[in-house]
């Protein structure tokens, strides 16, 4: 194909520079290049590499380059649209400052904590690396190293680094950074249905008459799933949407029922919704009695802080916080009785009028609703509870797991689902919601992957801001962080990642395509592939696994994270890392690499290369001269098929647009525990939660108790951080893109204009943001797209140069121990007034 | 009959036997000016915005709504306050304006819009008011500071200045029937919506603007 | 009095030293990004807002497919359930006498390619692929390269080989 091309070129050079240098054109030629075949555009499907919707982009390459993207009219995610950032996506790889070689501090030659950046090769790197994880792990043991992934990870890669961890090194220390984004419904999914993501599908939209968003501004942060809402709304009229959040944004923009609260009122006004339903009479008591129970969540559960914080220490359920106990729907109405709507209306600031009218969204059993969620939910110190109460409503009406009747989960990352979820790269999980805890879960593990019993170690790792702290205590020597940027996206900076990070006790290696924030505090950089540089797979927010091929090459020296994983593997030896009576029990493992054990173990690398689609390239394999990534997948494919996690074969997700588990007979599965739809019901059953022993869903009661910090004297603002559309996440890839950048270049501090002019501020001037963790200076916007109330300030994290995260409390759901980024105080201090 | 009134006319043309004609010319001046003055502080201050705002169905949708746009906040720090907008500056008008305002004295006492869903039932209906009166008076009080003869067209964008040097001038549309929703926002648009001038750009129908199926 | 000075001077530096130490461990030497290097720990200034220039003037396309930048202010336009701004001008009937390009014909077909009377409502909300431009100068440089760039460099690089 390549060789084609270049012929070709050379053949009809003279046309080309006639056409494209603007040389002297024979006479008739137009300025328009007629020659087919130098217009005919390479054209791939890739899913996007942003956000959880999952849309598919066609891209255009032409001589190892994209040239161009747009929106993929086959996917029935997008059917052909893009947000801005997805139409800019041929940009994200060609920012100036790719990294393109590994980087070491170095000092007189040697590695040195205090030294300078100095390019090494990949040799050196990565011996460098064997020999501290090594070190690290002979001296003091598995725990003493750690990885942290991210949802941005493709499937397999995920899966080797989850396998290269709990197998390999024997550490459950390995989080995604899903666990600042989706822990909370990850565990409420678990708490209330026994299986992980949901039950519902974006076909939902087009079938529901009303629509609740739930601390989500879809409008930016979801923006085709919106279009799809949109849609729905404006054609139909009778549709509804209520959107409620701590300050009005974008999607208030199509609100019906637009609704302020005050933060943390949101389990307040649940808890009345579901009592609203049980004081009208519109349970569905027929669905409740079949299909669930009821349970009473144990409480004053803490924050997820420090156990020295006194606040942990008050908190007497803090250990233990993810039990409950048995109740009848009797004593479920009893215990939510209390939250009236009078007590709602007072309490979230919310009408009764607006408030009335959300709950009958709920209840009037003729109205199709579809609750929809993001960070404002999971986010929440009380993330799992909210969660929660959410399916409370969804089960108290029945409106669950058919056409329209959908409480729906969104995610941030394009693989959350895919890769942190359903590989299970959590420090408590193992593929297919399986989790280290469990004996069996770890035998299963174990046999799938040919280890000896007892390899993947019984005690959950440290989840993400765990590792932080780690870090800093000098627990953890080793740590290695790809697809993320910790630094700038984790909280508390300044007391708790910074610290860790420059510990002379820790080797810190970031892979990543750009030098993030992360990647100025690491000792060891790595220059990675991205994206289309790479063969890969995203699972996004509705179950649909979709598959990408390699179409351009990566610059310079970068590699992708799959080849880093293997690399490294190839350079440790398991008596490097396993103790004594574990190599007792598997001898012939002994002199073996931990690549033999893991990656070359007679099923990883059983495809030949011969099973690649012809005309992609696909570096990693063909280094390795099998194909690994269908090797890795089919592997990890054996977890889940059979246990209502199925997927297709490898080769079928190249040729679609993706599809939704469970892929039973090479069928998706639309509306999940529902008949008719879902393989796994039994016939007759109508509904049933299959993954819950008794086939029921659970209902919980939980009351409302206050957030790790509110605002005081001393620190007077709410402060609430987030995204914006123009930028993803940490802005890393998305502003480096012109257009982008040009559309949102800082960061700014979002305001009332009476709060600015009671502060003495103004539109322009120049603030400090102080909480009690540290400050950041940024200019306030009192106006803009984001309208906030008196006593709330709103602060995207996107820029590295203004780090939001710094004044952030590191205080987390103390089940999920997700962090609570909407909720903390501070104080703001003018610098100037202009 | 008659007699009552005779009797009445003689006693008002028969000059005061107390009071000086100067004093009583004079003392009527001063009250006058005296009750005139405080009439005109009086009805001054329903003017302010202080005044207009301390209602809370105001403050809470009108004057929030304005807080953001150029109307509010800009370069030059002039701001428009509701009432030179929404009153007329010339006597006998704003006469006629503080009259019909009674009207809604009685609606905030009785609560026509107390809650936020009936201010949006009646968005439209207030909007139109202010905009047939506004198209009614040629755009007076946008007029009191935006003059026509005072405009600079080249300084504008070249689709404004077109729309200015034409309808505008030719007197065939008046500055509201282009620029609606510059400091409130703007009710539904929708289907029923039409724009009255000729020659405007009309509004795109939203909602049920097409024959789908179901 | 100078006999004082020396003692607490050591006595400060002392004190400073490890504080000093610490923070230059943090700000450990690093390549540039959209950070400065070895800054980590230091609060950066803001940045005045950006201009928003009112008339930028139309930008070339990258492609073909992507959605063109805004090339005026949008400030106060109103694009919500009661109404869109952007239509007043960009609408079919209203683009030739705005002197507005007209919404791509794109914008006509639905989510099954169905080609409607009026612009799809999924296309409703304008700014979610439409964005306007401030005067902010890029942090980092992108070397992306039109397809007709691509072109000339193929080209150059067959003729300059032998």
């Amino acid at each position: 194909m390549k060789m084609t091309r270049r012929e070709f070129a050379k053949a009809n050079a003279a046309a080309v520079a006639a056409a494209t240098a603007g040389m002297a054109m024979p006479a008739g030629a137009s300025n328009l290049i007629t020659n087919a075949e130098l217009t005919r555009l390479n054209w791939n499907k890739a899913p996007c590499r942003f956000c959880g919707v999952g849309c598919s982009v066609m891209v255009a390459t032409q001589n190892d380059r994209i040239v161009a993207t747009h929106g993929d009219i086959h996917s029935e995610v997008n059917r052909g649209l893009n947000c801005v950032k997805g139409y800019f996506l041929s940009k994200i790889l060609y920012g100036e400052d790719r990294l393109r070689q590994p980087m070491l501090r170095k000092r007189n030659g040697v590695y040195d904590k205090h030294g300078d950046f100095e390019s090494v090769s990949w040799d050196e790197a990565l011996d460098l690396m064997a020999e501290k994880f090594k070190a690290a792990i002979r001296d003091h043991g598995p725990e003493s190293v750690a990885m942290f992934g991210s949802g941005q990870w493709t499937i397999w890669e995920g899966y080797a680094a989850s396998k290269l961890f709990k197998a390999g090194l024997r550490s459950n220390n390995i989080d995604p950074n899903a666990r600042h984004c989706m822990a909370s419904a990850v565990f409420a999914f678990m708490r209330a249905f026994g299986s992980d993501e949901p039950m519902g599908v974006y076909d939902d939209i087009e079938h529901a008459n009303a629509f609740v968003l739930w601390g989500s501004n879809m409008a930016e942060m979801h923006p085709i799933l919106w279009t799809r809402v949109t849609d729905r709304r404006l054609s139909y009229p009778d549709t509804r949407v209520a959107v409620l959040s701590t300050y009005e944004h974008r999607s208030f923009d199509l609100a019906d029922i637009p609704m302020v609260m005050k933060p943390h009122a949101d389990v307040v006004i649940l808890n009345y919704i579901a009592n609203h339903i049980i004081q009208t009479g519109r349970v569905d008591r027929d669905f409740v009695d079949n299909h669930t129970n009821f349970a009473r969540a144990v409480t004053n559960i803490g924050y997820g802080l420090r156990a020295d914080d006194p606040r942990e220490q008050a908190a007497e359920n803090a250990d233990d916080p993810n039990r409950w106990t048995e109740m009848s729907f009797e004593a479920f109405a009893e215990h939510v009785a209390p939250f009236t709507l009078e007590r709602a209306a007072r309490e979230s600031g919310v009408s009764e009028s607006r408030l009335e009218q959300l709950a009958e969204l709920y209840a009037d059993p003729d109205t199709k609703v579809m609750s929809f969620w993001t960070m404002g939910v999971n986010q929440h110190v009380r993330g799992v509870w909210v969660n929660n109460l959410i399916y409370n409503l969804h089960l108290l009406t029945g409106k669950i797991s058919e056409p329209g009747n959908s409480p729906f989960s969104l995610t941030g990352q394009p693989s959350a689902c895919g890769t942190a979820r359903e590989v299970g790269t959590f420090s408590h999980r193992l593929p297919a919601d399986r989790v280290v805890t469990n004996p069996e879960h770890r035998r299963d593990a174990e046999e799938i992957w040919k280890l000896p019993e007892g390899t993947i170690p019984d005690r959950v790792g440290f989840h993400a801001v765990e590792q932080s702290r780690r870090l800093k205590d000098g627990d953890l020597k080793v740590y290695w962080t790809q697809v993320s940027n910790n630094m700038q996206a984790g909280p508390n900076v300044m007391q708790e990642i910074l610290p860790g990070w420059r510990n002379p006790e820790a080797f810190v290696i970031v892979s990543d395509i750009y030098p993030t924030a992360s990647a100025q505090a690491a000792d060891l950089i790595l220059p990675a592939a991205s994206w289309v540089e790479k063969e890969g797979a995203f699972g996004n927010a509705e179950r649909r696994t979709q598959f990408f091929h390699q179409l351009v090459t990566a610059p310079g020296e970068a590699r992708s994270d799959l080849w880093q994983l293997v690399e490294l593997s190839k350079r440790i030896r398991v008596d490097a890392v396993w103790p004594a009576e574990l190599l007792d029990q598997a001898p012939e493992y002994r002199d073996k690499t931990l690549f033999e054990l893991l990656y070359a173990n007679g099923q990883v690398d059983r495809y030949p290369l011969s099973d690649m689609e012809e005309g992609f390239a696909n570096q990693e394999s063909e280094a390795l001269g099998f194909y690994i990534q269908k090797g890795l997948f089919e592997e990890y494919a054996r977890f889940g098929r059979g246990k209502g996690k199925d997927l297709d074969d490898f080769d079928v997700y190249h040729q679609t647009r993706g599809k939704r588990w469970p892929v039973v007979d090479g069928e998706e599965t639309l509306w999940r525990y529902r008949e008719g739809y879902d393989p796994y019901v039994e016939a007759g059953k109508g509904v049933q939660f299959y993954a819950k022993p008794d086939d029921r869903a659970l209902i919980f009661a939980v009351p409302d108790e206050p957030p790790a910090e509110a605002p005081d004297d001393d620190y007077p603002y709410w402060l609430c951080t987030g995204r914006v559309l123009e930028h993803w996440h940490t802005g890393s890839m998305t502003r480096r893109v012109p257009e982008l950048h040009r559309a949102v270049p800082d960061a700014l501090l979002y305001m009332h204009p009476e709060d600015a002019r009671a502060e003495g501020m103004r539109r322009g001037s120049e603030v400090k943001v102080i909480s009690r963790r540290g400050e950041v200076r940024l200019r306030v916007e009192t106006r803009g797209r984001v309208s906030v109330p008196r006593g709330l300030v709103y602060v995207p994290f996107f820029d590295a140069n203004r780090l939001i995260n710094k004044v952030v409390l590191d205080a987390t759901d103390p089940i999920s121990k997700q962090t609570d980024y909407k909720k903390c105080a501070v104080r703001l201090e003018l610098i100037s007034l202009a | 009959m008659k007699d009552f009134f005779k009797r009445y006319w003689r006693i008002l043309t028969t000059p005061s036997l107390h009071f000086s004609l100067g004093f009583l010319t004079l003392g009527g001046f001063i009250a006058g000016v005296f009750f005139w003055g405080g009439f005109n502080t009086a009805v001054e201050a329903t003017n302010t915005q202080q005044f207009c705002v301390a209602c809370h169905e105001m403050e809470r949708n009108p004057y929030r709504e304005m807080q953001g746009t150029i109307h509010y906040t800009n370069r030059s720090g002039v701001r428009a306050q509701c009432a030179d907008c929404h009153v007329p500056h010339d006597w006998t008008h704003k006469m006629a304006r503080k009259m019909e305002a009674s009207k809604e004295v009685w609606g905030w006492i009785f609560g026509t819009i107390r809650t936020e869903e009936q201010f949006e039932a009646k968005r439209r209906e207030l909007a139109e008011r202010e905009w047939s009166r506004l198209r009614a008076n040629d755009s007076l009080e946008c007029r009191n500071c935006h003059e026509f003869e005072h405009m600079d067209f080249t300084e504008q964008s070249p689709r404004a200045a077109r729309a200015h040097s034409t309808t505008l001038a030719e007197g065939e549309a008046t500055c509201i029937d282009c620029h609606k929703g510059i400091a409130h926002e703007l009710p539904d648009m929708g289907p029923d919506f039409e724009p009255h001038s000729a020659g405007l750009p009309g509004f795109e129908s939203w909602v049920a603007h097409l024959e789908r199926d179901g | 009095m100078k006999w004082l000075t020396i003692p607490a001077l050591s006595l400060a530096l002392l004190a400073a030293g490890p504080a000093m130490m610490a923070e230059e461990r943090r700000d450990a030497p690093a390549p540039d990004g959209l950070r400065p290097g070895g800054t980590l720990s230091q609060e950066l200034p803001a940045p005045p807002l950006a201009g928003q220039p009112r008339h930028a003037g139309r930008e070339v396309l990258n492609y073909p497919e992507q959605p063109p930048v805004i090339p005026h202010g949008i400030r106060d336009y109103q694009v919500d359930l009661r109404t869109n701004r952007c239509l007043e001008c960009h609408s079919r009937s209203a683009a030739v006498e705005a002197g507005a390009p007209m919404v791509s014909i794109s914008h006509f077909r639905d989510r099954h390619q169905q080609v409607l009377a009026a612009v799809s409502p999924d296309r409703y909300f304008c700014t979610q692929c439409h964005v306007p431009q401030t005067d902010a100068g890029p942090i980092v440089g992108n070397t992306f390269l039109t397809v007709d760039e691509v072109l000339r460099e193929m080209l150059e690089r067959e003729r300059g080989e032998p």
